[in-house]
This record gives C-alpha cells, structure tokens and sequence, in this order.
C-alpha cells in the first residue's frame, strides 16, 4: 500500500510535512470517490493513487464504482461527447429511462449517507446526487472540456449538477459559462512512483529502446499517443523528414490502439505504410501496460513531441517534463498551460515550426539541459499526485463542514 | 519583553471567477469588479508560482498582455511590485490608472482570452515556535517555501503591514539590522530557495 512518505524523495520533508498539517484538521471526516471504473483511464489511474493516500494523511475516503449496463455507458459516451463538441447528436428518451433506472439502481447499491465529502467524477455517475444529505457537500469532478457544449447534453446534466456545492475542472478554459456553482481549477497530476515515472537505471532504458531497433548512437524525436488524428502523428513525421534532410535523427511513435478502435488501426496502418521505406522511423503499438517501455523512450528522447490539435490536459507531457524532456507541444488545451514557451519546451501551431523548433533543440545540448531543468522543476511544483492531493484536503477545508 | 516567533504556513485551492476578458476594454472592466482575492491570485501567488523559472513577466496580467501584442501595457504593469503593497484596493486603483494611460491599445484584437481566477486561502499554524535566535534559524531551515512566502509576502497584505513577520520579530527583538537586511531581500527577483538562503546567511552573519 502506497504512503505518503514514500513521495519525500520526490518533494521533500516540508511538502510532506505541511500535507499532514492540512489534513489534521480533516481526521474525522469520511470521503467517498464514485467514478465509473476500477481500472483503465486516467481517473481510475489517478484514484487508484490518490484514495490510499487520503487515508494514509488519516482522512477515511472509499472509492466505489458505479456500474452500467452496455446501453448505459453507450448513453454516457454520446453525452461525453455531446458535453465535449456542439452538435454531436441528440437525447433519446429512452435513453434518459436507462439513466435514471441504473442510476436508481446503484443508488441502492452504494452508500453515500455515511459521508460527509462525496466526490463525483465524470458524467456517468453524476446522478447519485439524488441521494444527498442536508450534512454533505457534494463535488462534481469533471476530467472533460465543456467550455461549447451541446445546449441538450447541458439541459440533461442540469438535471443534477445544480445541487452540487461546487465542480472542479482541469482548467479554467473547460468551464462553460453557464455554470451556477462554484468552479474550482485542480490540474491532474501523474505520480511519480508510477512505474512509467519511476527513475530507472540508464543501462536498462538503452537496453529496452534497443529492444525496438533503436540505433543508441543518434538522437531520438518521440511521440507517445493513441493512434488518433487529433494527436497529428503525421504532423509529427512530417516534422521529422524536415528535420531528418539535416540532423541525422530517429522517430519513434508510439501509442496504443483498442481492439474496439476501428480509427486508431487506420491511422495505425496509414503510418506504417508512409513510413515504410524508412528505417530510422518505428511506428510502435505497444500493450497499455507497457509502462516501463513508454518510460524508457522518454527518457532515451532528444526531443519529445505532443503535436496535437485538440487536447484535454495531456499528462503525457507532464511525463516527459518530470523526465527533464524538453517537449514540443501543440499550441492547444491544457499544453498550453503546461509548457512555458521558450522555458520549458516550446509551443507550436504548424509542423514546420515543430521541425525547427526541434532543430534548434538538437543543435544545442545547453538549451535542451536547460529547459529539461526548468521543466521537471515546473511539474514538481505545479503537477505531481502531492499537490493534487493538497488541492483536494484545501478544498475539503474551504467547503465549511 | 521576549515573545515568540510563530511559524505558519499557508495554502490555498483556486477557483475561477466567471470572469473572463477578451479585449482590453473588457479587461479594464473585469480589474474593476473582481475580488480582491483575483487580484491575489494574479499578483501574489503568480509569482510564487513561476518564483523558480525564468518567465518574461512577473505576472498574468503582463504575460497575457504581452502574448496579445500589448507589449508596452505588459512592461508598464510587470514592474508593479506587489510586495510594495499591503492594501489590494490601492494595487487595484494603480493598476487601473496605467490602464487609463494606455488608450490607444484598447483597439487591439486579442487571440486568446484571460480568465480570472480566484483563490481560497488557509492560514496554517506548524506548531513551531522560536523564543531566541538559534530557534529561529533552525525554524528558517525547516521551513517550506510556502511558509517563507506567507511570512515575506502575503502577511504584508493581511496585516496590512508594510513590514515582514521576520524582519518584524527581530527588530522587536533588539535585532534591528538582522531584521532590516531580511527586509531588504529582493524577494520580487530570487525565487524563493535563494531568498531562504540569504536569510540564512543575514542570520549567521
């Protein structure tokens, strides 16, 4: 079980120090998590970290999953996107019956009375609210963008999120403007004893990318993402053969695609097929837990890329800070409030200027190590699981209980 | 008479106000209504926030003028040192006139919005307490710079002293140049590690 000490090599004595501090005042309270999966995601990963560690500052917190049917998650998927992008589609009635029958349903099953601090994480659950006592505060977690959603997908989750005390969101961007209560600003985190953070001895990171065909003799661009458009991984190589025609360099992309995923295997295919006839380019689909591997690739990096077009927060960056990668990320979503241009990486909006901004990284070994030292120091302070869990216990303390 | 030195430290969790701005004039506007507790976050806990990295501005404020091509307005206000300050409204008002000043930007299409974000602050005690000056160093090195932030800066604004809490205990102490060295620390150009050294090294002098 994962305690709070382990984190002071990370942090250091005082963050863990002053964690305990805030907690103390917070000992009787009982907090319960209810998201809509155990494992798989990154809410899942985060709750899987964070629920040990409120218990181990002493606050009592569960973590319950809400469970649905196939139809139900096929329901909250539409809404998921419908909150995310404006005319998606629409709401069925019988799709509102299934939400409400299996919200009524798990309300049965799950306990929320025995708590004072219920934290709701996403749409799919949203509904519990239902269940709330005078005595709770209750706090809507929301991991999506939904500063444009679909006016029906907003009317539906009105149905509830008014008698929320209070939402939080990644950052202040994803908040719609018709929102009625209060809007907290939490960024997610990573964690840094995850094993794809753990440090890890250099003879394993060059053994591992040589396990690919990695050539550990010329510098390496890396992009870690799902085989998805919206992530531009042909923005990438494209950036790559501009910089390939001077700098001698390899490409490595890598990325997962579900089996449920017809387009992430056509943008799969599509980039093994354009990188073909190129021997310095690996187009890598790797299992999701393939944590140590995607570690290894980033800290063997040069340059790491995050070209997307549209993003939600993208931890992937935050990874590749914490491992001292200058990283060279889409001028979009929370990238954009991750990377310090010019600092700790640079921001860009076209694949030429990922070409040169990369260029100018390889060219110049004191600006990568400098802007490697600046962002690892941004993300110790700005976007580990410590800051995520003091954000958290603050906010539990403002909420007036 | 000898009294203690208590050390706090302080936390906070930021919210968004509702508010945000997408011209000057909109900006002007919204520095006109909201919290003080905004103008907090963007000034005071900013700079904590970017204490330890290299940023072009000090501030939201001028970081965000600055990216919309709002160069002048950016240098103007990223020289408003908030640790000069104690009273929000006055730092409202300053800021406000050097918007004044500069009418002509206000016809300038912005990219990218601002939004205003606020924040909850807790004030906590550590339990920690110096009553002469081997305790007080020895309270200096284990405090965090959360800590040293509260007692340097954000004291000045709930006190609504011109003076921080170190320099003030020592000076009460019988310390006065201890105290007015500590005072004298840039804190507005170090980060935050370098600002706890030099008041290391102002202690063992």
């Amino acid at each position: 079980m994962i305690k709070l000490e382990d984190y002071e090599k990370s942090v250091g004595i005082e963050t863990i120090e002053e964690l305990l501090l805030i907690a103390e005042k917070l000992k009787d309270l009982k907090v319960l998590h209810i998201n809509s999966t155990k494992e798989g995601g990154g809410v899942a990963e985060i709750l899987s970290r964070l629920v040990p560690l409120m218990n181990s500052v002493g606050i009592k917190t569960h973590w319950e999953v809400f469970k649905g049917s196939e139809k139900f998650f096929r329901f909250t998927k539409k809404l998921h996107n419908m909150l995310h992008i404006k005319g998606f589609s629409t709401i069925e009635s019988h799709e509102v019956s299934t939400y409400l029958k299996e919200t009524y349903e798990n309300l049965n099953r799950i306990n929320t009375q025995d708590y004072d601090v219920v934290f709701v994480h996403d749409p799919q659950p949203m509904g519990m609210i239902i269940n709330k006592q005078n005595h709770q505060k209750w706090i809507w977690r929301c991991h999506i963008d939904t500063s444009t959603p679909d006016p029906k997908a907003w009317d539906f989750i009105e149905l509830f999120i008014n008698s929320y005390d209070a939402a939080i969101f990644h950052i202040p961007e994803f908040v719609y403007h018709n929102l009625k209560i209060p809007a907290y600003i939490i960024p997610p985190s990573i964690d840094p004893l995850h094993p794809k953070n753990l440090d890890l001895d250099q003879e394993f990171v060059l053994q591992t990318v040589q396990k690919f065909g990695v050539d550990i003799g010329k510098p390496l661009l890396l992009q870690v993402s799902r085989f998805d458009r919206l992530k531009d991984p042909m923005g990438v190589y494209e950036a790559y053969k501009i910089v390939k025609s001077k700098d001698d360099c390899q490409l490595v992309l890598v990325g997962a695609y579900a089996s449920d995923d017809p387009e992430g295997y056509e943008v799969y295919k599509e980039l093994i097929n354009a990188t073909s006839g190129d021997k310095d380019v690996f187009v890598l689909n790797l299992p999701s837990d393939s944590h140590l591997e995607i570690n290894s690739f980033q800290r063997f990096a040069t340059v790491v890329f995050q070209k997307s077009i549209r993003e939600g927060f993208g931890l992937v960056v935050t990874e590749a800070m914490w491992k001292k990668k200058p990283v060279i990320g889409g001028n979009v979503g929370g990238i954009k409030r991750q990377i310090l241009n010019g600092i700790t990486g640079f921001l860009v909006n076209s694949l030429e200027g990922a070409a040169y901004r990369a260029r100018q990284i390889l060219a110049d070994r004191e600006l990568r190590e400098k802007m490697g030292f600046y962002a690892r120091e941004r993300v110790k302070h700005r976007f580990l699981i410590t800051r995520h869990l003091k954000d958290y216990l603050t906010l539990i303390r403002s909420l007036n209980l | 008479m000898s009294w203690g030195f208590e050390f706090r430290t302080e936390v906070w969790v930021t919210a968004y106000t509702g508010v945000k701005a997408k011209s000057l004039q909109e900006f002007t506007e919204a520095i006109k209504v909201v919290p003080n507790s905004s103008l907090f976050y963007h000034f005071y806990l900013n700079l904590f926030n970017y204490h330890n990295l290299p940023t072009d501005y000090p501030n939201s404020f001028a970081h965000w003028l600055a990216r919309n091509n709002c160069e002048i307005l950016a240098e103007k206000i990223s020289v408003i040192d908030p640790i000069r300050y104690y009273d929000l409204e006055k730092l409202r008002e300053d800021l406000l006139s050097i918007l004044w000043e500069c009418e002509a930007e206000k016809v300038k299409a912005f990219l990218e919005p601002f939004h205003f974000i606020y924040v909850h602050r807790h004030v906590l005690e550590t339990g920690r307490v110096a009553y002469n000056l081997e305790e007080f160093v020895e309270g200096i090195e284990k405090s965090s710079i959360y800590s040293l932030f509260h007692h340097l800066i954000t004291c000045r604004v709930d006190k609504g002293s011109a003076i921080n809490d170190y320099s003030e205990w020592l000076i009460n102490q019988g310390y006065a140049k201890k105290g007015e060295a500590i005072e004298s620390i840039d804190v507005y150009m170090l980060n935050l590690y370098e600002v706890k050294e030099a008041i290391l090294e102002v202690m063992k002098e």
